[in-house]
């Protein structure tokens, strides 16, 4: 009984409150100036938005500070942000066009919203015939302030500082998957994941092959017009023929299967792991990346808890034993959390590896933190101030 | 390398990219997305029509025609050109036009459609082509991006397609 009680017992905190808030202050000030424009907008709904979020923001990053977690806080964050980017942006659409569905028109005007996953497709045409095959404008206008410039800016700017880690901090569409496999439920699939990782992982970087190429020859952004799950959830092309029927029903089949059904079974980011090629792009970012996750192999023991814990499959027992993560980390800091014998920790490239990881982590999580309230944040207030409208008593 | 100059540079790297961080909202976003959009590229002429050739006046409104478009390599779409229509509040109930689309004096298609007075109602309209380098159409509306009548702002678009070996000559 007493095993069992110690074993329930809370870790003792991380870090003391004072030296926590104090740790935090930057990232509320941070969170404040960030917020500023919403409060000079009129519309107390957009108040309490940007209110919340501030709290929100300022105190996960403080539990961070104070427990040492890293995952854990940031799931929380991801998973809100996965859930409301799609409550504000499906409320924006029904209340400006009455539906989700991209009419031709919008098109052809070049009012359709950029999204940074179609990126890759866009270098072979952009680079050889100095076209962007996307149907939206490249500078911001009245009606389509998601220019792609704009977006393309906010892209390459946020990949500088996160790497990979985009996929964990920045990608509202991660967040929905990883909502749906934090569901409380006993992990099924687990052997069959275990056993085929290898394999699973090289799909993104064969269907990112497959899309750059093919997009480049059709000139058509084809993950856009045909694999990506998110469609469901955000726009489509309006049905209107059997081909635009086709795409509506693979949209809806691989939300279903690989963002909804398999994320629930495994506890994996099946989607991210074994089917994104933007995840698989910015993987290649990581290489120029300072910050990394790194196992101490003195204090290994192979218990493959951190393999377990790794929600994109991003560690093999080879990557383990070499002290690294695979290429496609995302630096949500699972398996720094799950490892009970500190020996997988943050790391800065260049310094001796388990030296200062508190360190490292600090160094990331700033920048992660400040790139995940500016981006994630205004999708969080935006999605806030939208519930709030559809409250009886707004 | 000695460790101690590597964790040296290691720092100042991380220290460089936490400034990174906080100028994004300030310069760097900007400064990229200014520099995509210097970097002098277009959007596919298959989504926005490509560049416009000449410009006819009516009575109160405008007709823009725009260069032929061409499918690349294996793009899916078949040659048209576009024709704008605008301003599209300035246009009569009914237009009924022939319109010269490649500028050697004669009328190429003839155009009707109804301008509904609800810019969101639905267009529809027919294409009669006065010679054998383009195509008629019948009923057209959002069919497709190379066959298509549709109001995008305070325009009328069409899109008339071309035979292909017209189209090539």
């Amino acid at each position: 009984m007493a095993s069992r009680s110690s074993a329930l017992a809370r870790p003792p905190a991380f870090r003391g409150v004072g030296r926590s808030i104090l740790l935090t202050l930057p990232m509320a000030l941070w969170s404040l100036l960030m917020f500023t424009p919403s409060f000079r907008q009129a519309g107390r709904n957009q108040h309490i938005g940007a209110m919340a979020v501030i709290l929100f923001m300022t105190g996960l990053f403080f539990l961070m500070m104070r427990t040492g977690e890293t995952y854990r806080w940031r799931r929380i964050f991801f998973v809100a942000l996965g859930f409301l980017f799609p409550v504000g942006f499906i409320a924006a659409l029904v209340a400006e066009r009455g539906t989700m569905s991209i009419p031709i028109s919008r098109m052809v005007s070049g009012d359709t919203p950029f999204c940074f996953m179609v990126t890759p497709s866009l270098i072979l045409p952009a680079a050889f015939a100095h076209t962007i095959i996307f149907p939206g404008s490249i500078l911001p206008t009245a009606s389509n302030p998601h220019s792609i410039a704009a977006m393309i800016g906010i892209w390459f700017a946020m990949t500088l500082v996160l790497g990979k880690a985009w996929c964990s901090y920045a990608c509202f569409f991660g967040g929905i998957e990883e909502g749906f496999a934090a569901i409380p439920k006993r992990r099924r699939l687990h052997r069959f994941i275990t056993r085929f990782g290898a394999q699973l992982r090289l799909i993104p970087w064969a269907i990112l092959v497959f899309v750059v190429l093919v997009s480049a020859a059709i000139f058509e952004p084809v993950y856009c017009m045909w694999l990506c799950p998110f469609k469901a959830v955000t726009e489509f092309p309006a049905v209107r023929n059997l081909e635009t029927a086709i795409q509506f029903g693979v949209f809806i089949a691989l939300f279903v299967g690989l963002v909804v059904v398999l994320p629930f079974l495994t506890k994996k980011r099946t989607q991210c792991g074994f089917f994104c090629p933007f995840g698989a792009f910015q993987s290649l970012f990581n290489k120029i990346n300072l910050f990394e996750i790194r196992f101490d192999r003195e204090k290994c023991v192979d218990c493959a808890l951190c393999q377990t814990s790794c929600p994109t499959v991003a560690l093999s027992k080879e990557s383990i034993r070499e002290g690294k993560t695979l290429l496609n980390c995302m630096k949500c800091g699972a398996c720094v959390d799950a490892c009970k014998k500190d020996a997988a920790v943050w790391h800065l490239k260049g310094t001796p590896i388990a030296a200062k990881p508190e360190r490292a982590r600090l160094l990331f999580l700033y920048g992660a933190w400040a790139m995940a309230t500016m981006f994630g944040g205004s999708v969080l207030a935006n999605g806030v101030h939208t519930l709030i409208g559809f409250l009886p008593w707004k | 390398m000695p460790t101690r100059i590597l964790s040296i540079l290691a720092y100042t790297g991380a220290g460089l990219s936490l400034a990174v961080a906080f100028c994004v909202p300030f310069v760097l976003m900007g400064a990229f997305s200014n520099a995509v959009a210097r970097a002098g590229l277009h959007i596919d002429a298959a989504y926005n029509g490509g560049t416009i050739a000449r410009t006819i006046q009516r009575n109160g409104y405008r007709i823009e025609v725009y260069q032929p478009v061409q499918p690349r390599l294996l793009e899916r779409i078949e040659p048209f050109v576009q024709v704008d229509f605008a301003p599209a509040d300035a246009l009569p109930s009914r237009v009924s036009d022939e319109i010269d689309l490649d500028g050697d004096g004669q009328p190429d298609v003839r155009v009707s459609f109804a301008v509904p007075t609800d810019p969101r109602a639905p267009l529809r309209g027919d294409v009669t082509a006065l010679n054998a380098k383009y195509i008629s159409l019948a009923n057209v509306g959002g069919d497709s991006f190379s066959r298509l009548l549709v109001r995008t702002g305070n325009q009328i678009v069409l899109r008339v397609p071309m035979n292909l070996g017209a189209a090539c000559r």
